[in-house]
C-alpha cells in the first residue's frame, strides 16, 4: 500500500495526517490543481455536491449514499471548511483523494476557502488546536488558493458555488480571471462565490448589507443562453430540502451538509447525473450520533444570569 | 445534547417532570416546557410568508420551537418563540446596517442597473416574550381559546431581579436552551435569537437574547430576563428585565478593546464591553383563583 493509500484511509478514520505529511500532500495538489481550468471540463456521469462544512461523518454518509471514490466520480461545489468540528479532516481527505484520483474527482472554490473566513468561522481555531501552530491552516489556505472557479458538465451544465456576476456575460470571461489570490472583496472571482439568486428581482438586485449581488431569473435565462447550457448548479445558501430549483428550473440550489451546525435538523441531497444527463437527486440525513466517534458529552447546569 | 437532573432532587422539592418524553416539568403551579423541533420548511415558510407579508427570513427559522411557562390555576401562559419574535422585527423595521465593503462597492457597482433591497437583515427585534392567558383554564390542555395580553399587564416598577440569590449554587431541576432563529448575515457576522431557561427549587430564571453581531461593523444584544419567585401565600409575581446594549467596532477599539471579529464569539463574555442603551424593568402580577 503507498503511503497516499493508507493516508486515506487514515483520513477515512477521521485521524488527521501529521503536519509533514499534510504540507508534502498540498505540494502535490498544488501541482495538479494549477493544470486546472476557471472553467474546469467535466464529464458525465458525475454526483454533484455543495456545502459540507467540516460535518465529516456526514461526509461520510454522503459517500455511502453516492458511493465511494473512485468508484463515482465526483465534484463538490466548495466550502469544505467551517461552522462544523472536522474542517480539518474533512478537507484533507477530500484532497487525498484529488491527489489520488485525479480525474475522479473535482473540487472548485467556496468562498470559506479563503484566509478571512475562515478566520472568524472555525477552520483557523481547529488548526491551531489540532496542531498546536497554524502551519496545517498556512498549507491548507495556500492550496484554496489554487481551486477552480467553476466547472462544466459536458457543456451543457455550469457549476459554481455562488452564482453569477454583473460583470461576467460568458464563460471565457471566467476563464480569464486570475484566480490564484485570496478571494477579493469584489469584481467577478468573489461574486462567482458569494451571489445568491433572488426571487423579488429580477435583473440584478443589491443585498441590503450593501454588499453582495442578488440576481434574478432574467439574468440566469440570458446567461444559460449566451452560453448555450442546460441550467445552473449552485450551492452557498442552506435548503431544508436539501435541494431547490428556481426561475422555471433554470438554477439549482445543491446543500450537502445534513442537520447543518448540529442542530437545524435539515435534510441534504446530492445532485447524480447519468451518462446521458439524466437527473436524480439523493436525499440523506446526518450521520447517526453513535456512529460519531465520541458520544456527545452532557452538558453542566448552566448558571446564566 | 440533554441536561440530566437527579431525580432525589426533584422529588424533594415537588418537581414531577412532564410526560410522555415532553421536556420539562411541573413544580409550584407552573408547567414548563421546551420544545425543539427543526428548521421550516419551504412549504411553512411560505406561509409564514403569507401571515407575515415578507419573504425575507433568517436562514435558520426554528418556528416550531418554544419555550413555553404556564401558570396552571391562573391560565397564564409566557411563551417565547419565532413567529412573534419576528412581528417584532417587521414593525420596528431598522435600516439596513453596512458591511465594510459597501464602501467599495457604492463606487464599484455604480454603473449597474440594480435594485437595492432595503429590509433589516439583522432581523434585530424588541421582542421580549409573548404572554397570554387561557380562559378555560380549568378545562385543561383541550381549552385553547386564548385573550389577547388585554387582561394581563406588566407594569413598570423599581424592583430588580434579585441576581444574589440566582447566583447562589441551588440545584438546577430543569435546564434548556431553545434557538428560535439564526442567521449567518451570509458570513458577515451572526443574528441569534435564544432562549434559556433554568428552574430551581425556589424559582425559575429564563433569558431571553438577542444577539447581533455585523463583524467589523456593531454588535447589539437585547437581553430580557424573567425571574418569578415560587412563594405560598401571595400572587406570583414576574419580574422582567430588559436591557439593551451596543457598540461599534471602532468605539470599542478607541476604547482599546480587540477589533476583530473573533474576539467576540460569546456575548455572554463581551457584554460588559457593550455601553447600555435602555434598561427597563417591569412586573407582572399573576391573578390567582379564590
Amino acid at each position: 500500500m503507498s503511503d497516499l493509500d493508507r493516508q486515506i484511509e487514515q483520513l477515512k478514520r477521521c485521524e488527521p495526517l501529521k503536519e509533514s505529511e499534510v504540507k508534502a500532500l498540498c505540494l502535490k495538489a498544488m501541482e495538479i490543481l494549477v493544470e486546472e481550468s476557471n472553467v474546469q471540463r467535466v464529464d458525465a456521469p458525475v454526483t454533484i455536491c455543495g456545502d459540507i462544512h467540516g460535518q465529516f461523518y456526514d461526509m461520510k454518509e454522503l459517500f455511502k449514499v453516492g458511493g465511494d471514490c473512485p468508484k463515482t466520480n465526483y465534484l463538490f461545489l466548495g466550502d469544505f471548511v467551517d461552522r462544523g468540528f472536522y474542517s480539518v479532516e474533512t478537507f484533507l481527505l477530500l484532497l487525498a483523494l484529488k491527489v489520488r484520483y485525479p480525474d475522479r474527482i473535482t473540487l472548485i472554490r467556496g468562498n470559506h476557502e479563503s484566509r478571512q473566513i475562515t478566520q472568524v468561522y472555525g477552520f483557523y481555531d481547529e488548526c491551531l488546536r489540532k496542531y498546536g501552530s497554524v502551519n496545517v491552516w498556512r498549507y491548507c489556505t495556500d492550496i484554496f488558493d489554487y481551486l477552480s472557479l467553476s466547472a462544466l458538465i459536458e457543456n451543457k451544465i455550469f457549476c459554481v458555488h455562488g452564482g453569477l456576476s454583473p460583470s461576467i456575460n460568458t464563460l471565457d470571461q471566467i476563464r480569464t480571471i486570475d484566480r490564484k489570490q485570496e478571494v477579493p472583496h469584489d469584481g467577478a472571482m468573489c461574486d462567482l462565490m458569494w451571489s445568491d439568486p433572488e426571487d423579488i428581482v429580477d435583473g440584478w438586485g443589491l443585498s441590503p448589507r450593501g454588499a453582495g449581488f442578488l440576481f434574478g431569473g432574467t439574468v440566469v435565462t440570458t446567461f444559460n443562453h449566451a452560453n448555450n447550457i442546460d441550467y445552473i448548479c449552485r450551492a452557498h445558501q442552506l435548503v431544508m430540502e436539501g435541494y431547490k430549483w428556481m426561475f422555471n428550473s433554470q438554477i439549482v440550489t445543491v446543500w450537502s451538509a445534513p442537520n447543518y451546525c448540529y442542530r437545524c435538523g435539515n435534510v441534504a441531497a446530492i445532485l447524480e447525473l447519468d451518462e446521458n444527463l439524466n437527473k436524480q437527486f439523493r436525499v440523506f440525513d446526518a450521520a447517526p450520533q453513535e456512529s460519531r466517534g465520541a458520544p456527545a458529552k452532557k452538558p453542566p447546569p448552566d448558571y446564566f444570569l | 445534547m440533554e441536561f440530566e437532573v437527579d431525580e432525589k432532587e426533584l422529588k424533594a422539592s415537588g418537581a414531577e417532570p412532564l410526560p410522555d418524553g415532553r421536556r420539562g416539568l411541573r413544580l409550584h403551579g407552573w408547567e414548563i416546557e421546551s420544545l425543539k423541533r427543526p428548521i421550516l420548511n419551504s412549504r411553512q415558510l411560505q406561509e409564514w410568508e403569507q401571515k407575515l407579508q415578507t419573504s425575507h427570513f433568517p436562514e435558520m427559522v426554528f418556528g416550531d420551537s418554544s419555550l413555553v411557562l404556564k401558570h396552571m390555576s391562573s391560565g397564564t401562559k409566557i411563551h417565547f418563540n419565532a413567529f412573534d419574535a419576528l412581528t417584532g422585527w417587521k414593525q420596528e423595521a431598522l435600516p439596513p446596517v453596512e458591511v465594510p465593503a459597501a464602501a467599495i462597492w457604492k463606487f464599484k457597482t455604480e454603473s449597474i442597473q440594480q435594485v437595492i433591497l432595503d429590509y433589516d437583515y439583522t432581523f434585530t427585534t424588541p421582542y421580549c416574550g409573548t404572554e397570554s392567558k387561557e380562559i378555560n383554564a380549568e378545562l385543561g390542555r383541550g381549552a385553547t381559546s386564548e385573550e389577547a395580553n388585554g387582561s394581563l399587564c406588566w407594569e413598570e416598577c423599581k424592583e430588580e431581579i434579585d441576581v444574589a440569590s440566582l447566583a447562589l449554587k441551588e440545584p438546577i431541576l430543569f435546564y434548556d436552551e431553545v434557538i428560535l432563529y439564526e442567521d449567518e448575515l451570509g458570513d458577515n457576522g451572526i443574528s441569534l435569537l435564544t432562549a434559556k431557561v433554568r428552574v430551581m427549587p425556589s424559582s425559575w430564571f429564563v433569558l431571553l437574547r438577542f444577539w447581533l453581531r455585523v463583524d467589523g461593523v456593531l454588535m447589539r444584544l437585547r437581553d430580557t430576563r424573567m425571574h418569578c419567585v415560587f412563594g405560598k401565600s401571595t400572587n406570583p409575581i414576574i419580574l422582567r428585565e430588559s436591557c439593551w446594549r451596543e457598540a461599534t467596532f471602532k468605539a470599542l477599539s478607541a476604547k482599546g478593546y480587540p477589533s476583530d471579529s473573533a474576539a467576540y464569539n460569546d456575548p455572554s463574555i463581551i457584554s460588559q464591553r457593550l455601553p447600555v442603551i435602555m434598561h427597563k424593568t417591569h412586573k407582572l402580577e399573576l391573578p390567582v383563583k379564590p
